[in-house]
């Protein structure tokens, strides 16, 4: 039997025949620091891999404008901002001006790094430490939103909001949402791959249009509209959190 | 590696293999929770052709937020199946 469940056993002999895994991302390097052993692991070097290609489009479509746009490119990158301040505005409303670059790359990092599995890449954000990495980022900016509005009392207040007693549901809450932003973008994305991998596993060499069919849902739809509700729940998670 | 130890062995294969299946059984929740909202979603933007864009942005948001119990059910069947923690405790009672 040489289903997943024996990779567990160690006892288990190396399946000899083909055999259907699924592993966390290689480690590439490690070393010893501050007593702590700190892995240089392969979504690490595919995030440096999309951050490089993210700087590409940004310097084609960044450099060179004019006032008045002449080229096809400056009007797409026009065309891009503006959709973006609009979700931004419709999303968080228009005192949030100064979070849409960041709302825009999180968007953009997030998408990129779900479809680089397109490309035969182990997509980094089917590990669930670069996801709980982003969720953090949005659960300081929500508490930073709260004590920046609401001072020391606002922010006290929002805990025991409605009533006292409501205290301890509000704290499980106020963790909960990373959580399961972490989680969501982890799950879709391994889900995805676990599925492509059964899918090829399964047909072994008639592996032909079907899993290109499978891969257009769970690699190419999934990732954008994964992308689109991380990006969205950052922005009311940010917005929600002000205090009047 | 003893009768008993490949018994036990056994069983705590086969129990998790069970429970990652069972966990899976949360998919049910999302699934209709999801089916609801789209099926709303099309009734409103059928009433309203014009606010359909708010309309599926609420709606994607709202299946984003039912899909949540379903994304921790596969946590706890990946976990069962790659990472199982009840299989490493077991070998270190048949180790020590």
């Amino acid at each position: 039997m040489s289903t997943a469940l024996m990779m567990l056993s160690e006892a288990a002999p190396a399946a000899a025949e083909k055999s259907f895994e699924i592993s966390g991302p290689m480690v590439v390097a490690s070393w010893e620091m501050f007593g702590i052993t700190w892995n240089l692991t392969e979504s690490v070097i595919v995030q440096w891999i999309v951050m490089l290609v993210i700087l590409a489009v940004c310097l084609i479509l960044g450099t060179g404008l004019k006032a008045v746009p002449t080229t096809r490119r400056q009007a797409l990158a026009e065309m891009l901002i503006s959709a973006l301040r609009g979700m931004v505005n419709d999303g968080m409303g228009a005192k949030y001006k100064a979070y849409i670059p960041y709302i825009g790359i999180l968007m953009v990092y997030v998408m990129f790094n779900s479809l680089i599995s397109l490309f035969g890449l182990r997509a980094p954000m089917a590990d669930v430490s670069v996801t709980a990495s982003l969720a953090m980022i949005t659960f300081f900016m929500t508490q930073y939103n709260r004590a920046k509005t609401g001072k020391l009392k606002g922010y006290l207040k929002a805990f025991v909001d409605p009533l006292p007693f409501m205290l301890p549901f509000n704290i499980i809450g106020e963790f909960a949402n990373p959580v399961s932003m972490a989680l969501r973008l982890f799950g879709n994305l391994v889900a995805g791959m676990v599925i492509g991998g059964l899918i090829y596993f399964a047909l072994g060499n008639f592996a032909i249009l079907i899993p290109a069919v499978a891969s257009l849902y769970f690699d190419i739809f999934s990732a954008v509209i994964q992308s689109y509700i991380f990006v969205m729940l950052t922005m009311s998670y940010i917005s929600s959190a002000e205090c009047e | 590696m003893t009768d008993m130890e490949i018994l036990a062995n056994a069983i705590v294969l086969g129990a998790s293999a069970l429970g990652a299946g069972t966990a899976m059984v949360a998919g049910i929740g999302p699934g209709i929770g999801e089916g609801f909202c789209g099926g709303k979603a099309v009734e409103a933007i059928g009433r309203q052709p014009e606010a359909s864009g708010v309309v599926t942005r609420t709606m994607i948001i709202g299946d984003a937020i039912a899909e949540t119990t379903g994304i921790y059910a596969l946590v706890v069947a990946l976990l069962l199946l790659y990472a199982n923690p009840i299989f490493g405790s077991l070998q270190s009672v048949l180790g020590g």
